[in-house]
């Protein structure tokens, strides 16, 4: 038998080596003051966090899969429910709850209430395009990339630009069977 | 691991039941079918270069998955034969053992493949590969200077893994 | 500038009461999101020194941050005035803020008056990496050491900040150092006050 998905990041957060946030808070910061300083475009900004975020997500994955013992998630439902649940949790030591699904079950929002990302961070008006999160749509997009599907992460609510939570919609685009990489006369 | 002894991010090592060199080689693929690790402990005969084996091997897994899917009598949901699963998918193989060697394999959903060739009467060694795939995270993909896709060159996930695999019984 | 991180300007974060510094995340998250700091800035420079000043800046940020987080909640504002107090002040206070534990050790260099070192046996930057030979000396610790460097500016005690490797008898790994010399003002400052 395959061992079953935990509901709650909880036990796995517990059980971790831990850090300050504060640490990891600052030092995002200094990730985004750096990038605005190279960039100097928010929009460039935007993209580049969101690549960072991809390129953690797909080594992130595994971390994720080693440590919590979830094998393949059945669907696509409860692949966004474990992501919210035992992903936040597990890594930021949150929880993030699931809402909005779409009819056919491939497009749902993810609402965080608390976000470690954001602590003592506030938008001067010079950065008002700024994602500030952006880093998250990409982790999960790069994530659920190498568990084979491929997905697009929008930001629809954004606490730094005055809403009442963050919420990231993620919409399914499609699976990706593994294929056979090399050509028969290689 | 008596310098990561203050570490509780990986599981302790399953314990051996008795010491000795019984690993051949061992591989470590990625969903591409990158070979990101050969590492060789004892092997006598080499019949291709190193590219031809890795190609062989990545082969053989993959048809071997394939066929134990089609075979399985109690899942309905099977593929046909040579059409491709989702890593991690249906039913799959953990070993095979012939009359000089055993093969242990291990497959993670993100489509990381843990291959340990060892001598034929070693036992189940999937927590073993469980073990190896936990270095595998901590030494190589939490290496700062680690690129994905990339030949592991990870010093300390190679004395890691030696100091390990000589414990496999 | 940049308002990122800053947290006197605006009302509404000042109305939050500021957090007691409690809260935690898995260590892998943060080994996660500084390898991404370490990857991003290896696309950005030629060379291996270019590389350890990025970091020591990017540390800079975070150190400033800190010091004006702990003075607030800690020490009612109050600052350390002297060098050996601000000195076990990093060593300690701040160590524990962000490493969960105060560093193995404080010493005074031996040949020069103005150096001090701060050692750890396992700094937190350096305990999944592997440097590759054609890397050389590479330190990750350019990162702390520019959190270091933030604190004592920003206290005003400027220095010029260093991270090390310094192999250990009987040790597989080296352990890092954190070589701290003091601008002379700060040495003159110290010798006035006495």
């Amino acid at each position: 038998m395959a061992p079953v998905a935990p509901r709650s990041g909880d036990a796995i957060f517990a059980s971790v080596e831990r850090v300050n946030a504060e640490l990891f808070t600052l030092t995002y910061g200094a990730i985004v003051r750096q990038l605005l300083t190279d960039l100097e475009e928010v929009e460039e900004v935007n993209k580049q966090l969101d690549q960072m975020g991809y390129n953690i997500g797909i080594r992130l994955i595994d971390e994720f899969l080693a440590k919590s013992n979830v094998a393949r998630c059945v669907d696509f439902k409860e692949t966004a429910e474990v992501i919210a649940k035992v992903g936040f949790k597990m890594f930021l030591g949150v929880t993030a709850s699931v809402s909005n699904w779409d009819a056919d079950g491939t497009c749902c929002s993810i609402v965080l209430e608390d976000n470690p990302l954001v602590d003592f961070v506030e938008l001067p008006d010079t950065c008002q395009g700024l994602y500030y999160c952006n880093v998250l749509s990409g982790v999960i997009r790069g994530a659920l990339e190498m568990v084979s599907m491929k997905t697009e992460v929008t930001w629809v609510r954004d606490m730094l630009r005055g809403d009442d939570a963050f919420e990231l919609q993620v919409k399914l685009l499609k699976q990706v069977p593994e294929e056979y990489p090399y050509k028969d006369d290689e | 691991m008596q310098f990561f002894g203050g570490s509780e991010i990986s599981p302790s090592p399953p314990a051996p039941t008795a010491s000795g060199n019984n690993a051949h080689m061992m591989y470590v693929f990625n969903r591409n079918g990158v070979c990101l690790l050969y590492r060789e402990w004892n092997r006598p005969l080499h019949t291709l270069n190193a590219q031809q084996d890795h190609k062989l091997m990545f082969g053989l897994l993959f048809s071997l998955k394939s066929l134990t899917a089609k075979m399985d009598p109690t899942n309905a949901e099977r593929g046909n034969l040579g059409v491709p699963q989702l890593p991690g998918q249906g039913c799959s193989f953990h070993s095979f053992r012939t009359n000089t060697y055993k093969l242990s394999f291990m497959e993670s959903p993100s489509g990381i493949k843990i291959i340990l060739v060892t001598h034929p009467r070693t036992g189940d060694l999937r927590e073993s590969l469980k073990y190896i795939y936990n270095l595998y995270v901590d030494y190589v993909a939490k290496n700062p200077l680690y690129t994905p896709g990339t030949p592991i060159r990870c010093e300390l996930f190679n004395t890691n893994l030696d100091q390990y695999v000589r414990s496999i019984a | 500038m940049i308002g990122v991180g800053k947290i006197k300007q605006y009302s509404n974060v000042l109305d939050k009461p500021l957090s007691k510094g409690k809260q935690e995340v898995s260590l892998s998250a943060f080994a996660f999101l500084f390898s991404e700091l370490v990857q991003y800035n290896q696309t950005q420079v030629d060379n291996i020194a270019e590389l350890e000043r990025r970091l020591e800046d990017a540390g800079y940020a975070v150190g400033a941050r800190v010091l004006e987080l702990l003075c607030h909640r800690d020490k009612g504002n109050r600052r350390e005035t002297r060098l050996l107090g601000i000195l076990s002040f990093v060593h300690s206070t701040v160590w524990k803020v962000l490493f969960g534990k105060v560093a193995d050790s404080l010493e005074k260099g031996t040949e020069h008056e103005d150096e001090y070192m701060i050692s750890e046996k396992e700094l937190l930057v350096n305990r999944f990496i592997s440097i590759p030979k054609d890397m050389g000396t590479f330190n990750c610790g350019a990162f702390v050491a520019g959190i270091v460097r933030g604190v004592l500016d920003s206290a005003g005690f400027p220095a010029v900040v260093t991270a090390h490797f310094v192999p250990m008898e009987g040790q597989q790994r080296p352990r890092t150092t954190i070589l701290i010399k003091f601008a002379e003002e700060v040495l003159r400052r110290e010798a006035r006050l006495g």
